[in-house]
């Protein structure tokens, strides 16, 4: 899928979060790195109109976000920073159940897909837990099944690694890595972006470095640490 | 301390029982119980909800964790009515009190929380049909609230720990405030999730 930012600018009345952004990504995995408070975050939530640009366009599938918000949120999932925020039902299987209710699928079809996409990140076991008592890792990977369970055609991830100790960052590393969907990741998790198609690097709400993942963190490290 | 879920997987005939009724049932005994003066009446609706609530299948344990809560209370309303009204109508408040509580225990432990909002999502349809309430928006309500209240705990505790850590007395004022800050900016945060989603 094609996302194209058209001189995107987010800006309040004191300051300017995205200073306008020109970029093409047709790219499998694309990373995103940069300074906190550099505008990574508002530039994914771009993506699928939680922030709306103040002046020029984000395109993402065909679709400009400004006037086809809907079927964008179909399109594009999002993983948030605090995955704890995501899950609103105070069971894992009722909050999986909560996006899909939207789309009217049979009783039966929708338990099935609630419960493969648990299996797919091997928390199957997890769906009758309540929401309030998963770990850390628990509820990243809760949160990213359901955001995969709505079948969406782009998934964009929000720090996906920041909270986690070393083996639940493992998981969430493979389960992102056998994503058959595109995915754009916004991290201070460098070595997650090994293998990854094109990482941009956005420092004071301009995108300064974009790049194969190698050059691009180099030029991090060299200007950013 | 960490807030238990409520319901408690089981397979008895008060699970297997559907939801609206237990729920229609537990409406009547609230308004019912109201009407009843008599104290052995009452003692015997005492006996029937404990009954009930023994009839979920739950542990002793868990039983007492969530009721314990409520001994301040119910100690304070006993001490006030014998005080105000004597021995007798004391214990026709207690009872009436015992009897509901030990009743919503027995619903909220068997039934699964998901059934109880789509059972009050059914029972609002009539009013958004008049065009005065949204029903699945106050269905989300209820079920943002029971995901939350144990959250918000938590994040009650944390402050206090923080607080304790630096030395700090219990202070309301020095609690409350930032744990109003940081649930509506979780607020904002769960609105944005909602939005994502939907």
């Amino acid at each position: 899928m094609l996302i194209e930012f058209d001189h995107a600018v987010v800006a309040t009345s004191q300051s300017q979060a995205l200073r306008g952004v020109s970029v093409s990504l047709d790219q499998h995995r694309v990373g995103v790195i940069g300074p906190n408070g550099a505008g990574k975050s508002t530039l994914a939530k771009l993506l699928n109109g939680l922030v709306l640009p103040t002046a020029g366009r984000v395109v993402v599938g065909g679709l400009d976000t400004r006037h086809d918000l809907k079927a964008i949120r179909r399109q594009v999932g999002f993983v948030f920073q605090n995955p704890e925020n995501q899950i609103v039902y105070p069971i894992v299987r009722e909050d999986m159940a909560f996006g899909l209710k939207a789309q009217r699928l049979p009783a039966q079809e929708s338990a099935q897909r609630i419960q493969a996409s648990l299996d797919a990140l091997g928390v199957g076991h997890l769906a009758d837990r309540a929401s309030h008592t998963l770990s850390g890792g628990e509820c990243q990977l809760v949160a990213m099944a359901s955001v995969l369970v709505m079948q969406p055609d782009l998934i964009v991830f929000d720090e996906p690694t920041t909270q986690l100790d070393l083996r639940n960052r493992n998981c969430v590393v493979r389960a992102v890595a056998s994503l058959r969907q595109q995915a754009v990741v916004v991290t201070h998790d460098l070595e997650l972006l090994q293998e990854f198609d094109r990482v941009l690097v956005v420092v004071d709400g301009q995108i300064a470095a974009d790049d194969t993942p190698g050059p691009a963190i180099r030029w991090y490290r060299e200007h950013c640490a | 301390m960490m807030i238990e879920p409520l319901y408690i997987q089981g397979n008895r005939w008060l699970h297997r029982l559907p939801a609206k009724y237990k729920l229609a049932a537990l409406v009547a005994a609230g308004i019912g119980l109201f009407f009843i003066q008599n104290v052995w009446a009452l003692s015997g609706a005492f006996v029937v909800s404990g009954a009930l609530v023994w009839a979920t299948g739950v542990s002793a344990g868990v039983w007492w964790r969530q009721v314990r809560g409520l001994i301040w209370v119910v100690l304070t309303i006993g001490i006030f009515a014998v005080v105000f009204q004597g021995w007798l109508p004391a214990a026709v408040v207690l009872l009436r009190i015992g009897a509901l509580v030990g009743l919503a225990m027995a619903v909220t432990l068997s039934t699964r929380s998901s059934d109880l909002i789509a059972v009050c999502e059914r029972a609002l349809l009539p009013l958004e049909r008049l065009g005065w309430v949204d029903a699945s928006k106050v269905a989300l309500a209820l079920a943002l609230t029971l995901r939350f209240v144990p959250e918000i705990w938590r994040h009650y505790q944390e402050i206090r720990e923080a607080q304790a850590a630096r030395g700090l007395a219990r202070h309301p004022v020095a609690l409350i405030v930032p744990l109003i800050v940081r649930t509506l900016k979780r607020a904002q945060q769960v609105a944005q999730a909602i939005d994502a989603r939907s």
